[in-house]
């Protein structure tokens, strides 16, 4: 196979990321909507603590990102799940409609409600400081 | 004249050759292969169909050889030396134990032989028919649909319980007469010879022809590879289809492995796909354009569509909520065989996680010659 074929299979292999955001912008962005500065400490409270509210085979975050966000988590199916924290996995947090999606349903999978703009600066703010 | 005997002929004794080398070499040889293909296909799971189709096909292929033989080969290995007719079976009968004693083959014996060449070479053909229609592999897989393959593999069962019955009857047969003529029959059988004695039943001496069973073993191998060859490669009807559409796997197989849509008929697929609010026991809501282009897709390629093994399966699958296939008694019934603790190692993780352990999962065919359960890495 011409090299140019083997590339362009590995680059249509790949999930296309819209890259439409950043981070600080997506931040910004849940701030500016929540009304108030972004809490990390917040941010990693929720994402460690169990919730009874959600679904059952999934109390919290970490049953399936892990308790360390630098590192992968499993999903309930064995599937890896790459790491949240931008500065490990430069791709998390710079596609919109990606990041509402799974804050759509994991959301409602553990908590049982949408997560709040709060909630998603405290969040990805934490995931920043890391 | 005393032939020489062979050093393996062990106590040599002033006996009569009557089973040449070559149906010496064949019957053991045959032990050898049927007791192989007996345990792989009772007793192993499926991951030893390998085993099981190699000691098979070596069987058939001696059995063709001993057939060529049959006809070819010298005095007492000759099918028309030992054919009995109806009158010399019924006379043989009757005189019960006080029967003369044949120094070939006894006409009980000879329709014993008759009836486990017979059954091995039926046993290789529903082997065969099995392998075609349920795993769609080998020279009948484009012939014989998938749906077959339950019943083929059921009359393959039967005759293998068939061929143990004679092979029990045979024993009986050998250990019965050694003790009526006071002759070990299975030496015999490793030495060759059997003692001479006043009144014995015997033939006249024919010489084999050695070159034409040479000529005619090699033809029907050239013959036989080459039409196996040919038609293992006939392609095959409805397969699953080949590739994943990409909305499904990046939509999809972002949490699970990439489940072949030839597994569940349509209405599951449309039933899975409406309720994805609650996708065994999470959230896993799709816009809806690209949730109703997923199912369209699903639907065009479901089980109801593919001729293979997992798309028979599966075609009736009942359900009112979305059903688990490892919760389904066929999938429960297919993975008996292994320990409960097997799916919860690191390597598998799950029950759904199919791909763990057979590697052409992602394909839909789920060949046994794909298994290979992964060990527990050490720590």
């Amino acid at each position: 196979m011409k090299p140019v074929l083997v590339l362009s299979a590995i680059l249509l292999s790949q999930p296309v990321l819209a890259q439409d955001t950043s981070p600080q912008a997506l931040v910004d962005q849940y701030s500016a909507e929540a009304g108030a500065a972004p809490s990390p400490k917040n941010g990693r409270a929720l994402f460690t603590a169990n919730h009874a509210s959600g679904k059952p085979h999934t109390p919290s975050c970490v049953t399936c990102h892990s308790a360390d966000p630098t590192k992968g988590g499993q999903a309930r199916t064995g599937k890896p799940i790459d790491p949240l924290v931008p500065r490990v996995n430069s791709e998390r947090f710079t596609d919109m409609k990606f990041v509402e999606k799974w804050f759509g349903r994991n959301c409602n999978s553990v908590l049982g409600r949408d997560c709040s703009a709060q909630e998603k600066a405290d969040i990805i703010s934490w995931f920043m400081s890391l | 004249m005393r032939e020489v005997p062979a050093p393996f002929d062990g106590l040599a004794y002033d006996g009569h050759l009557v089973w040449d080398r070559f149906t010496r070499v064949f019957h053991w040889g045959l032990v050898a292969c049927v007791s192989t293909a007996l345990v792989s296909g009772f007793l192993l799971d499926a991951s030893w169909i390998r085993l099981h189709l190699v000691s098979g096909s070596l069987a058939i292929a001696l059995v063709t050889a001993r057939t060529v033989w049959g006809f070819t080969g010298p005095t007492y290995a000759r099918f028309s030396q030992f054919l009995p007719s109806y009158r010399q079976a019924i006379s043989h009968l009757r005189a019960g134990a006080a029967h003369a004693r044949h120094i070939g083959h006894n006409p009980l014996a000879a329709l014993m032989v008759f009836v486990l060449l017979t059954l091995i070479v039926g046993l290789g053909l529903t082997g065969v028919a099995s392998l075609g229609s349920g795993l769609k592999s080998g020279p009948m897989a484009a012939s014989l649909p998938a749906s077959q393959g339950h019943i083929w593999s059921k009359i393959h069962e039967l005759a293998a319980f068939a061929l143990l019955s004679f092979i029990a009857l045979h024993i009986g047969g050998v250990v019965l007469e050694s003790r009526r003529s006071r002759e070990n029959l299975a030496r015999s059988m490793i030495n060759g010879r059997k003692e001479m004695r006043a009144g014995d039943l015997t033939a006249p001496p024919r010489p084999a022809q050695r070159a034409l069973a040479a000529l005619f073993i090699s033809g029907l191998v050239i013959i036989a590879t080459g039409a196996i060859n040919r038609m293992s490669q006939s392609p095959l009807p409805l397969p699953p289809v080949g590739s994943m559409a990409l909305v499904y796997s990046d939509e999809c197989a972002a949490c699970h492995m990439a489940y072949h849509p030839s597994l569940r008929p349509a209405a599951s697929w449309q039933l899975m796909m409406d309720k994805l609010d609650s996708h065994f026991g999470e959230d896993a809501t799709l816009p809806k354009e690209t949730g109703d282009e997923i199912t369209v897709w699903l639907v065009k390629h479901s089980a109801e569509t593919v001729d293979s093994k997992p798309a028979t399966l599966w075609t009736g699958l009942q359900e009112t909520l979305p059903v688990a296939l490892p919760n389904t008694d066929i999938w429960q019934r297919l993975h008996g065989s292994l320990a409960d603790g097997t799916f919860t190692r690191r390597t598998i993780h799950s029950r759904s996680n199919c791909f763990a352990c057979h590697r052409d999962a992602e394909s839909g065919w789920f060949s046994p010659f794909q298994i290979s359960v992964p060990k527990e890495p050490k720590q």
